[in-house]
């Protein structure tokens, strides 16, 4: 059933698996250690073709500072976390609700609504593009943080629901029964007993949720322009120059961009694998 | 007879108040600028600034957006809202808006003597007998190549089609390539078209095809690819150029492996970066392959506008008299500012061996016209068709008959 551990393989196995992990391993790693390297050249080690040589000199500090105080990065980086954050508590709180909504009242009609849910992930989002686009502009949302934020917690909760009613049906139900024949008030049942046992499950799909967010380009350039609403993503190309492509600065710039979900990941590393073996080991 | 007199004195009233603009502006400017890089915007916040002390009334508010972003935006800037200035390129580029009645008639301003000094791309802001913008700077194009390579080979600088066939042989038997170039998003054989087409047929025949009006299955223009395809048979240009941008292309020059670029002047920055030296780096004009045709020269011309539904015009057409005078075209032109030429002919330039060379040629050289580019003369559809057309035929000369077809077909269906 289970693979055999590594360490009882015998010996030509381990050798071999422990020169190939670190090859693997390179190999996986080898677009971002290239954004990595190119971070740190100097601009004229493009024009003269030195892509993977030894860089002319090391400009980690101008490029980065570049960076930070001569562009509008941190605008950016604030704009992310502007759009981040209110998507993460949003579309959880949501689907908090429709997912105790969901998995825990008997109605007519409730796996149908479920199904609408999920349904709304079968839908390739690149298929909305115009309409979405359309539809914030006559909303006057067009450009702006908000109408990304709600584009945003509108579609994210399809998927959050799907996890989190899915979650709250694993519950243990005798639990809200008891609580019914004590009297309690349905919404205190949701705040007192529900809510606290969804915790590992609320960290998880917060942590993935910020990740998907941060990451997301597409929308990015669909519903937004410039430097007052666009996220990070979208916000790098702002490096290249009118007849140039800034390779040093895009990938600093892309680095610094990179680092809030890898660290978010590692913070929450926990609640991250959680997460994702929580269906998995019931 | 009461109402005749009140419209009189309310006429009179205006035109008074109208003359106090002139001297005294006043009120809200708002203009929103392309030149988001921050070189060129610390330009236009200059101007801004300067701008302001002459009219201590004048309230501007100056928005700056990316420049690419600028390209979709501006349909919906001039239609809503619109500001009182706006940047954009000159030449067809303008059409659809000049076209949709979305930019002002400025021929009034062309029609003072001032403006006789910018006559150089007064052909290139003209659509239907009016002008339409003005212009603040333009760059030159030409052929940009490595002095210490030619020195060495014992080469001179060629005047004639027959000098480039015969330099650009003994470049290859020495080992390296002609050209480099990288057509990877296409519009770097725009220039090779451009000039090819211009010195074989000139700039007139070259603007009849820009505007769709000659065939492109017409004898002059298989004239123009069969003068080009001596260089692509001869093995002038890098291989696999259609794998790079511009900017990729330009390793082959700075190690040496190429000798020569056809480009705008802007790649004289990158060159210097990547470590090639003034002594290293020289220019020419591109040669003469007809010898009756005067020469035309490519220079995008980059512009102001005032919006149709502009509510301050009197304060938008003083900035333009502004941005066209020969002493401001001078200072955002200048090296530690724009670093590109001044259009006003009356501007002094920055004193930069490539700057000098591209103001003399655009100046006094090129007394065919000024073009603007291949994607900016040409309606934009029959241009990126085009452009797809031009990196076929690099690749695959022997498709030339095929290319030719589809270009006239897509004329035919956009032109119509």
């Amino acid at each position: 059933m289970f693979p055999t551990p590594i360490q009882s393989r015998p010996q030509p196995a381990q050798i071999a698996y422990k020169t190939l992990l670190p090859v693997a391993l390179i190999l996986w790693l080898l677009p971002l250690i290239a954004v990595a390297a190119f971070s740190i050249r100097p601009e004229g080690d493009f024009v003269s073709g030195n892509y993977w040589g030894i860089p002319t000199s090391f400009d980690l500090i101008p490029n980065y500072s570049k960076v930070f105080f001569e562009s509008d990065m941190p605008r950016y980086l604030l704009n992310s976390v502007l759009i981040t954050v209110p998507t993460v508590i949003g579309a959880v709180a949501l689907s908090a609700m429709t997912g105790f909504a969901l998995g825990i009242y008997r109605f007519k009609g409730n796996l149908l609504i479920f199904f609408m849910f999920i349904a709304g992930n079968f839908v390739p989002f690149q298929i909305l593009m115009v309409p979405v686009r359309d539809l914030t502009v006559d909303a006057g949302l067009y450009d702006t943080k908000t109408g990304l934020v709600l584009f945003h917690i509108a579609f994210q909760t399809g998927f959050c629901t799907l996890f989190m009613r899915n979650f709250i049906r694993a519950l243990p139900y005798p639990l809200i029964e008891a609580a019914r024949v004590e009297g309690v008030a349905e919404w205190r049942i949701f705040w007192y007993v529900v809510l606290p046992l969804m915790k590992p499950a609320l960290a998880a799909l917060s942590v993935l949720i910020f990740t998907f967010i941060w990451n997301d380009y597409f929308w990015a350039v669909v519903l937004t322009q410039g430097p007052d609403s666009q996220p990070v993503t979208a916000g790098i190309t702002a490096f290249n120059s009118q007849f140039r492509a800034a390779y040093h600065l895009m990938s600093a710039g892309s680095i610094v961009a990179a680092l809030p979900p890898v660290l978010m990941f590692f913070l929450m590393q926990r609640h991250f694998i959680a997460g994702l073996t929580l269906g998995a080991v019931k | 007879m009461k109402t005749l007199t009140a419209a009189l004195a309310a006429t009179t009233m205006l035109s008074g108040a109208a003359f106090a603009d002139g001297h005294q502006l006043s009120g809200e400017l708002r203009i929103i600028s392309d030149m988001s890089n921050p070189a060129p915007r610390a330009v236009m916040e200059g101007l801004v600034e300067d701008f302001g002390e002459l009219h201590p009334d004048l309230d501007i508010e100056l928005t700056v957006v990316d420049r690419e972003a600028w390209k979709t935006q501006i349909r919906n800037a001039l239609t809503a809202n619109a500001p009182d200035l706006v940047n954009w390129y000159a030449a067809n580029r303008m059409r659809p808006y000049v076209d949709a009645g979305l930019f002002m008639d400025v021929s009034d301003l062309w029609a003072e003597p001032e403006f006789e000094a910018l006559a150089s791309t007064k052909g290139a802001m003209t659509i239907d007998d009016a002008q339409w913008g003005v212009p603040y700077t333009y760059y030159q194009w030409g052929v940009y190549y490595r002095e210490d390579i030619f020195d060495e080979l014992g080469l001179e600088e060629p005047e004639t089609w027959e000098q480039e066939l015969a330099n650009c042989q003994a470049i290859l038997d020495s080992g390296r390539k002609c050209y480099t170039i990288g057509t990877k998003f296409l519009w770097t054989a725009g220039g090779w078209f451009d000039y090819i087409n211009a010195r074989t047929n000139g700039y007139d025949f070259h603007m009849e095809l820009a505007r769709g009006e000659v065939p492109w299955t017409d004898e002059r223009v298989r004239q123009t690819f069969s003068n080009w395809r001596e260089l692509i048979d001869m093995g002038a240009y890098i291989d696999d150029h259609q794998n790079y941008s511009w900017q990729e292309a330009l390793p082959f020059m700075v190690n040496g492996e190429a000798t020569s670029y056809l480009m705008g002047n802007f790649a004289v920055a990158a060159m210097r970066d990547g470590g090639l030296s003034d002594e290293q780096l020289d220019f020419y004009q591109f040669p003469i392959i007809a010898p009756d045709v005067e020469r035309a020269e490519d220079a995008p011309t980059d512009t102001f506008h005032i919006p149709a539904n502009a509510s301050n015009p009197e304060a938008a057409k003083e900035f333009l008299r502004y941005v066209t005078s020969a002493e401001v075209q001078t200072r955002i032109n200048a090296g530690d500012a724009l670093g590109q030429l001044p259009v006003n002919a009356g501007s002094s330039v920055d004193d930069d061996e490539f700057l000098q060379q591209g103001f003399q040629m655009l100046s006094n050289d090129a007394p065919g016209g000024i073009m603007q580019f291949f994607d900016r003369d040409l309606d934009a559809e029959m241009a990126s068709i085009g452009m797809e057309g031009l990196q076929e035929f690099m690749v695959f000369p022997d498709n030339l008959e095929d290319i030719l077809a589809r270009l006239e077909d897509a004329r035919q269906r956009i032109y119509e």
